[in-house]
C-alpha cells in the first residue's frame, strides 16, 4: 500500500526524498507505474514524482536538441525542429496518452522513441547524488543506470533533412504496440551510404543496433538491391519474442521487410 | 500513512480535498467530489473512459496521483452544459445517436474537447486519431466521429441570438 507520494521541485529535494526512501519508485507521466498501482498488491510504498522537477523542457542550440526526461511525448510535436519525428510521435499510444507519457518513460520502457534515440546516437545526461555524467543512450539501454542515478535529459544532433527513416509495424493503424520498429539515419554522399545507423525495436527485449545491416550498406550505392540484401542480415541481430501481438517467428520473418519499407518507402517493401 | 490536502481548480471552482497517498484523480472525482460523469473503465490507461482535461489537455484520470497535479485546473464532463443547454459536442452526440450504452461517452466527449481546443476544424483523420485511445465496445465509432465533426462545424458558426 502506498504510504507517501512526494513531488520534489528541485534535484536537491529529489535527493533528499530518495535518501529518506531509497526504495521509492519514480513516476513521471504515470502511464507505466500507475497501472501497476491500480492493479493492487504492488509492494510500492513511496512514489517520487518527477513531474515538477523542471526537467520537462525542450531546447535547441547549434543544431542539438536537448529534451528533458519528464517532457511529455506530445510536447515534442510542438517544435518545428523535431518535425522529422512526427511519424514517430503519431505512432506512440494515443494523443491522450502522449499528453502524459514522457520521453524518459519511453526510453526505459524500450519504446519506439527509444529506438529512434539509438538511431540518432543520442546522449543521456545522468545525475546522481553528487555528480553528473553523460553516456550514449545506446549504452544506457544496454546496461541501465546505477542505483541512485537518474536520466534527466537526452540530447541529439538534428539529422540532415531526408536522412531519418522510420517504420513501425503494428496490429492496428493507431495506438498499438510494436511488432517491428525500424529507425535509421542514412546519410548519402553522391548516392553512396556514408556511416549509417539502424536501430530495431520490438524484436528483442530491448532496442538493438542492426550493425550487420549497417556494415553491408556503408560505402555502397543506395539502391533497392543493396538494401534488400543488407536487410536480410538483420536476422543475426534480433532475439524476437512471442506476445499477444505477434509470434517470434512472424517478427523474424517480417523484420527485413520493414527495414526495406523504412529505407525505401512503402511500395518497395512489398515483395 | 499520512493523508494530505490537495487543492485543484475543479470545473472552475477551487477545491481542497483530504486524500490518502496516491489517490488517483479518478477516485477524487468519483469518490470525494461525487462527480461520477467521469467513468472508471479499465483503471489501466487502456480504455479512455476516464478522460478529463488537466490544464486544458486530455489526460487519463485513473493514472494521475492527485499530489502530482496540485494547483492544476481540471475540467470534467459535468462542466460542459451551461444554463440547461447542452454543449455543442453533447448536443451533436444526442442528435447523431452517437451514444449507445453511453459508458464511453464522457471520455469521448472530453477527448474531443481537447482536440477542438487546439484544432477547431479537424479533418476526419484528426478526429479518429484524437479518440484512438478511447474504446467504445458498442463499436459505434462512425457515429461518434460524425458527431464530433458535426459539433466542430456547428461551433465554427456564429452563436444563435438566444445563446
Amino acid at each position: 500500500m502506498l504510504q507517501a507520494v512526494v513531488t520534489p521541485t528541485s534535484l536537491g529535494d529529489l535527493r533528499k526524498a530518495l535518501k529518506l526512501a531509497p526504495k521509492a519508485t519514480l513516476v513521471a507521466g504515470g502511464t507505466l507505474v500507475m497501472p501497476i498501482i491500480n492493479e493492487g498488491a504492488h509492494g510500492i510504498s513511496t512514489l517520487v514524482s518527477l513531474s515538477k522537477l523542471g526537467i520537462d523542457a525542450v531546447s535547441f542550440k547549434k543544431g542539438i536538441a536537448t529534451i528533458g526526461a519528464a517532457a511529455p511525448i506530445a510536447e515534442l510535436a510542438r517544435h518545428s525542429e523535431l518535425k522529422f519525428l512526427s511519424a514517430v510521435i503519431d505512432s506512440i499510444g494515443s494523443p491522450t496518452l502522449r499528453n502524459m507519457a514522457t520521453v524518459g518513460g519511453n526510453l526505459f520502457a524500450y519504446g519506439d522513441l527509444a529506438v529512434c534515440l539509438v538511431a540518432l546516437d543520442a546522449t543521456a545526461i545522468v545525475v546522481n547524488a553528487k555528480s553528473k555524467r553523460s553516456a550514449p543512450v545506446e549504452e544506457i539501454i544496454k546496461k541501465g543506470v546505477k542505483a541512485g542515478e537518474l536520466v534527466t535529459h537526452v540530447s541529439f544532433a538534428i539529422p540532415k533533412p531526408g536522412t531519418f527513416k522510420y517504420a513501425k509495424a503494428s496490429r492496428r493503424a493507431l495506438n498499438s504496440a510494436s511488432i517491428v520498429t525500424v529507425a535509421a539515419i542514412i546519410p548519402l554522399v553522391k548516392g553512396m551510404v556514408a556511416d549509417c545507423r539502424i536501430a530495431l525495436g520490438g524484436v528483442a527485449a530491448k532496442p538493438v543496433r542492426a550493425k550487420s545491416v549497417e556494415k553491408l550498406l556503408n560505402a555502397k550505392l543506395f539502391d533497392e538491391k543493396t538494401v534488400r540484401a543488407a536487410a536480410a542480415a538483420a536476422a543475426k541481430e534480433i532475439a524476437p519474442f512471442t506476445d499477444a501481438y505477434a509470434s517470434a517467428w512472424y517478427r523474424a520473418r517480417v523484420t527485413p521487410v520493414h527495414i526495406c519499407r523504412a529505407l525505401l518507402g512503402d511500395a518497395a517493401g512489398k515483395s | 500513512m499520512k493523508g494530505s490536502v490537495v487543492s485543484i481548480t475543479l470545473n472552475g471552482v477551487e477545491r481542497e480535498t483530504l486524500v490518502a497517498p496516491g489517490t488517483t484523480l479518478l477516485n477524487l472525482l468519483r469518490e470525494h467530489q461525487s462527480l461520477t460523469g467521469t467513468r472508471r473503465g479499465c483503471d489501466q490507461g487502456s480504455c479512455g473512459s476516464c478522460t478529463v482535461l488537466v490544464d486544458g489537455k486530455a489526460k487519463l484520470a485513473c493514472l494521475i496521483p492527485v499530489e502530482t497535479i496540485a494547483g492544476s485546473r481540471v475540467e470534467t464532463v459535468e462542466n460542459l452544459a451551461l444554463n440547461n443547454e447542452l454543449h455543442p459536442l453533447q448536443q451533436a452526440f444526442v442528435e447523431g445517436f452517437a451514444t449507445q450504452c453511453g459508458f464511453c461517452t464522457s471520455g469521448m466527449i472530453m477527448a474531443a474537447k481537447g482536440l477542438l481546443s487546439v484544432n477547431p476544424r479537424p479533418s476526419r483523420a484528426d478526429v479518429i486519431r484524437a479518440i484512438s485511445g478511447n474504446v467504445c465496445r458498442c463499436t459505434g465509432y462512425e457515429s461518434i466521429v460524425d458527431a464530433i465533426l458535426a459539433a466542430a462545424a456547428g461551433m465554427g458558426k456564429p452563436l444563435k441570438k438566444s445563446a
